[in-house]
């Protein structure tokens, strides 16, 4: 340990918070400021009612420069409270904000304790502690570091489509990367949406002419996000363009080559319900409107193993030496907008698995709900096409089970529901729909409205009890439900049956966010930076949110969050540059040794070794200060500033001493 | 090779085809069946209260008897007695409290010494040492497939069999774990290795009615008929089961069934294990078909003894 | 009849009995129905599984313990592997006729079975039939 040059003594203001009863009630505040008083160090002591309330504040402001204080401790709440509070006060009166101390004697004391004699005793130490704490703080500077005003928008579905024509129109480049061949997302596949039943295709195409037409997005599609390094505001991008082996510039969408390409393989735009070509269009608003060559079910790209489709290529637009290429971009913001999927039948063997034809999931049901579906909007079951005169919609398939499936609700099954049995009953009148529930789910706005005029205009049937068993017996499936309202086991003979998967998150895509080392919570959805008051950043400082790739969630929200995202990325950018909080831990050269154990401890990559010298070398833009390399550090050389072994052992003797 | 055997008393007394045709069956693969000394009634049900411990003492005193034999394994074709013998093995490894009280009740129990027939008493605890196997599942990871395939004498030209797995062999699936509840495969896999055509249909792991064919017998009825009737729909030519009490009331029971259903026309049951004996040569007389009430002849029908190769 | 539910309802000896006897928590129930749904005695019982489980939550034990659906239980175990929630049904279901037991109610006596029936019957069966319904 480095022996320190004695200080001048400081001069530190102490102030003792009541914050109401919930500090008082418990510590005696008074009798802590009273005994701090004469502590070395301390200039001055006092207690207040509500120290975050404005005279609080300019109690503390008034006094510093009253009694010229170079250092602050307030004794109150949490500091992941007000800290930010005291330090803005305290740059107010001209002090640095580094010199604010918070400590803890209410989520640490007054709130975990019941004797009050022990409670104000206990409250001395910690205040004690961090007067030693202080004496020792420096003055520290943010540091800054220049912004990148682009940003990087991850999935073309209507989240990604938002955030990147609201950032664009904030007057920033942006870069929307989307792995299939077209925007849309999933949105683009359904047919109506609940609760307005508004066509699909024709709220969300305008939003897509318009960012493939934006002078500030540029569109890449089929191509992958492979890797990004840096930090926030600057950001280096590795993307990996698939090649399509059509020269979309060229390609006049008049159709030849599909109808010449031998290949014939399941259409995934139409949940494998029709067939497409390996020379497809995924729909025909796809944007970009091109035709895409799928060359895993081509005959070989060559002309010796078929070829037909460049034949009849008027206009010289399939190229077959096309190659996969990577180019880099660099950005100042990601906005992660990678959408869902839904939950496989396959887990659900008593339903059948994925056995039944006519057992369907949502997605599904939308294709065959759409004009441009497999059925032309006809309902007619997948098997034999006939028109099923009765239809089970099975709410809660594979969610709210926390014992072998998913134990989330995935919050738009039973609006979406709804909407299935009512188009249904609309198509079909004299068709039976009938509701398998546990609930019924409608928090959104028009949203039980719309629920009830299902129930009672459309007459379909809810019936509260969870399916236990579909199969089949001849030309039906059988359903064996119950309903617990009466209290009756029901069977059902149905022509089809529609589940309501639960959403999950989107396939392939586990390995990206590794990748980038976003976080994700156990079920692979994105990990918000608060779950409440931070609802659309990631803790990864400079990836944004925006989605279902957060969380199960309906078009308006969906709508809503990716426009915060941008907001929050206009944030970001709106600064002239990106200031960081200070409390880093630099490496002292001549201590460090280069053997690297600080290099393993750090979650955010802050920390290199540099070859050319042999010692580490930390990115402080990374460092979000957590503290594990200085830990870990054998010779000390890791010291984190405002928080250094000699800071905290003084805090460790302060509070053993007596 | 040698493996302990526990038949169990029903097998015993009323259902001796289940146990002729296992041991002719098995005798044919080189498998030697040992019963544990002085081995007693399973008990039937495997006590579903936290308080009824006492219900633990006669099947764990069994592995224990095959434990001091030398035996690691026990196998066992009835579905109950399996049940019964797994979940006692296993509470007493997962609850401390059941490890030591059972362990206590038998301690003051007399071991009989199958060499000498001494009786002893007072010996060590036991650990779940010994593990149980239903005989399916020996089958396909102790003997092998591939034997069974080579020892084959009879073509049975994929007869279309619905394999009946009944409650207890499958659940509860986390204690039982022997296949997925929902879509398993371990019998339809030994159905194919030895030569039949298993049949899927939804009904192969509902309920037959259980002991309630005694106290309530039109719901037994009812549901040994579903599932009689969903193998026929299926195109299943018998059921093939691996439980006593399902056989009695599919087969035994089946007049009863025809009577409430008069549109049900009949299919006949049999043991898996006649099935396997009748494929590997055993000859028709000693599979147990007079106990039978719906006749199951027709599926034995004698044919040149060939060797068929896989 | 009104259902007067007081402070401390969930500590009633009833409902902590059955917990007890048959170390699931009752309360983890969401009365899906499932249990009912896939229970194959269920269409002959007068109270559905979930109304069992549904009664013994609000302490409701007599009418319980007075249903017939004890005595329909198989004991074949499709409610628990299929509960969204983990609870095993038939548990609950035998540690209610646990209770019962010492009421002095005979559900199923050998009594009742006529000799030739007797006779025939696998021994399992009316070893796991006195097990389950017998005193």
């Amino acid at each position: 340990m480095t022996t320190k040059p004695k200080l001048k003594e400081k001069r530190i203001g102490l102030f003792v918070c009541h914050c109401g009863v919930n500090i008082a009630g418990v510590v005696d505040v008074g009798k802590v400021a009273e005994q701090l008083k004469d502590t070395p160090g301390v200039s001055f002591s006092t207690d207040y009612v509500y120290m975050c309330s404005d005279p609080g504040q300019q109690m503390i402001i008034d006094t510093i420069k009253e009694k010229h204080l170079d250092g602050i401790i307030v004794a109150a709440c949490s500091p992941t409270l007000h800290e930010k509070t005291f330090q803005e006060a305290a740059r107010l009166a001209g002090l640095n904000p580094y010199q604010i101390e918070i400590a803890n004697i209410r989520e640490q004391d007054s709130w975990v304790h019941t004797d009050k004699e022990k409670a104000t005793k206990k409250a001395v130490k910690i205040v004690k502690s961090h007067v030693a704490k202080a004496r020792q703080n420096e003055n520290l500077d943010p540091i800054k570091v220049d912004v990148n005003r682009r940003a990087l928008i991850i999935g073309g579905g209507v989240s990604g489509l938002q955030a990147a024509m609201d950032i664009a129109d904030h007057g920033y480049e942006v870069i929307l990367v989307e792995k299939n061949p077209s925007i849309g997302g999933k949105m683009i596949q359904l047919s109506e949406t609940f609760p307005t039943l508004d066509c699909s295709q024709c709220i969300l195409t305008p939003k897509m002419v318009e960012v493939s037409r934006h002078p500030r997005i540029k569109l890449l599609t089929y191509h992958e996000v492979d890797s990004i390094s840096g930090f926030v505001g600057n950001f280096k991008v590795r993307i990996k363009k698939r090649p399509r082996y059509v020269d979309e510039t060229l390609c006049n969408l008049c159709g030849e080559c599909e109808k010449v390409c031998p290949q014939v393989v399941p259409d995934e735009f139409n949940m494998g319900l029709s067939f497409r070509k390996a020379i497809y269009l995924p729909f025909p608003q796809a944007i970009p409107g091109t035709y895409t060559l799928d060359a895993e079910n081509c005959l070989g790209l060559n002309p010796v193993r078929c070829g037909k489709c460049k034949d009849v290529c008027d206009k010289k637009a399939i190229d077959y030496d096309m190659k996969e290429t990577i180019t880099e971009e660099e950005v100042g913001a990601v906005v992660v907008a990678t959408g869902y999927d839904l939950y496989t039948m396959q887990a659900l063997g008593e339903y059948g698995g994925e056995k039944y034809d006519d057992v369907v999931n949502g997605l599904e049901f939308e294709r065959i709900l759409s004009a441009s579906g497999p059925t032309g909007g006809e309902i007619r079951r997948p098997s034999d096409g006939k028109v099923p005169r009765s239809i089970v919609f099975v709410q809660c398939s594979g969610s709210r089970d926390s014992e072998k499936h998913l134990p989330y609700c995935s919050k738009i099954c039973c609006m979406y529901t709804a909407k299935h049995a009512m188009m249904y009953r609309h198509r079909v009148p004299d068709g039976q729909a009938t509701v398998f529930y546990i609930d019924v789910r409608t928090g959104g706005k028009s949203f039980d409205e719309f629920y009830m005029r299902t129930v009672e205009e459309d007459k379909v049937l809810y019936i509260r009890g969870k399916v236990s068993k579909i199969f089949k017996e001849g030309d039906k499936l059988i359903v064996w439900g119950v309903d617990t309202l009466t209290g009756k086991k029901v069977e059902i003979e149905a022509d089809m049956v529609v589940l309501a998967m639960a959403m999950v998150k989107a396939d392939g895509v586990q390995d990206l966010l590794k990748k980038l080392k976003i976080a994700t919570d156990i079920h692979g959805f994105l990990a918000e930076a608060h779950p409440k008051l931070r609802p659309v950043e990631s803790l990864n400082a400079g990836f944004y949110l925006a989605g279902c790739a957060h969380g199960p969630k309906d078009i308006p929200e969906t709508v809503a969050q990716a426009s915060a995202a941008a907001a929050k990325v206009g944030d970001l950018f709106a600064q002239k540059e990106l200031v960081h909080e200070p409390t880093v831990v630099p490496v002292n050269d001549e201590l460090c040794s280069g053997c690297g154990i600080c290099l393993t401890m750090c979650p955010y990559t802050a920390r290199t070794l540099d070859p050319a010298r042999g010692v580490v070398v930390v990115n402080e833009i990374l460092c979000e200060g957590c503290g594990a390399c200085a830990a870990a550090c054998p010779s000390g050389a890791a010291q984190q500033r405002n928080q250094t072994d000699d800071q905290i052992f003084s805090m460790l003797r302060a509070m053993l001493r007596d | 090779m040698k493996v302990h055997y526990y038949p169990g008393c029903t097998l015993k007394q009323k259902t001796t085809a289940l146990d002729i045709s296992t041991r002719e069956a098995l005798k044919r693969l080189d498998v030697e069946l040992v019963e544990p000394e002085g081995w007693t009634c399973c008990g039937a049900e495997y006590p579903l209260t936290e308080e009824k411990i006492a219900g633990l003492a006669a099947p764990i005193r069994t592995l224990r008897q095959v434990r001091d034999e030398g035996g690691d394994i026990l196998v066992t074709t009835c579905s109950f007695c399996f049940a019964v013998l797994k979940r006692a093995d296993r509470a007493l490894q997962d609850d401390p409290l059941k490890h030591k009280r059972v362990n206590a009740y038998l301690r003051d129990d007399i071991q009989i010494d199958p060499l000498t027939k001494a009786r002893t008493t007072g010996f060590e605890d036991y650990n779940g040492e010994v593990k149980v196997l239903h005989l399916l599942e020996f089958l396909r990871d102790r003997v092998g497939y591939p034997r069974i395939r080579e020892r084959i004498k009879r073509d049975l030209e994929g007869l279309a069999i619905a394999p009946y797995y009944g409650c207890r062999v499958l659940r509860p699936r986390e204690e039982m774990a022997v296949d997925d509840p929902e879509s398993p495969r371990l019998f339809e896999e030994f159905l194919e290795a030895v030569g039949c055509g298993a049949v899927d249909y939804p009904f192969k792991q509902e309920c037959c009615g259980s002991y309630l064919s005694v106290s309530l017998p039109a719901a037994a009825t009812e549901a040994s008929y579903r599932v009689l009737r969903s193998a026929r729909m299926n195109g299943a030519k018998a059921v093939a089961v691996t439980c006593p009490l399902c056989f009695y009331n599919m087969d035994h029971r089946q007049d009863a069934i025809k009577e409430a259903y008069l549109d049900f026309p009949g299919l006949p049951v049999v043991y898996f294990t006649q099935l396997l004996a009748w494929a590997l040569g055993v000859d028709r007389s000693v599979l147990g078909l007079g106990e039978h009430r719906v006749p199951a002849d027709g599926l034995f029908l004698e044919i040149p003894a060939t060797e068929v190769r896989t | 009849m009104r259902v007067k539910l007081k402070a401390g309802h969930d500590q009633r000896k009833f409902i902590k009995r059955i917990e007890e006897l048959s170390g699931e928590n009752v309360f983890a129930c969401y009365q899906c129905g499932r249990c009912s749904a896939g229970c194959p005695m269920a269409a002959e019982m007068d109270l559905l599984p979930n109304q069992v489980i549904r009664l013994v939550q609000m302490g409701l034990s007599e009418d319980v313990l007075r249903s017939k659906t004890l005595f329909l239980c198989a004991s074949c175990f499709t409610c628990e592997s299929r509960c969204p929630k983990g609870i095993d049904m038939a548990r609950v279901m035998e540690a209610v006729r646990h209770i019962l037991d010492p009421k002095g109610k005979d559900a199923f006596g050998p009594g009742e079975i006529p000799p030739e029936l007797a006779q025939e019957l696998p021994q399992q069966v009316l070893v796991s039939l006195f097990k389950k319904f017998a005193k």
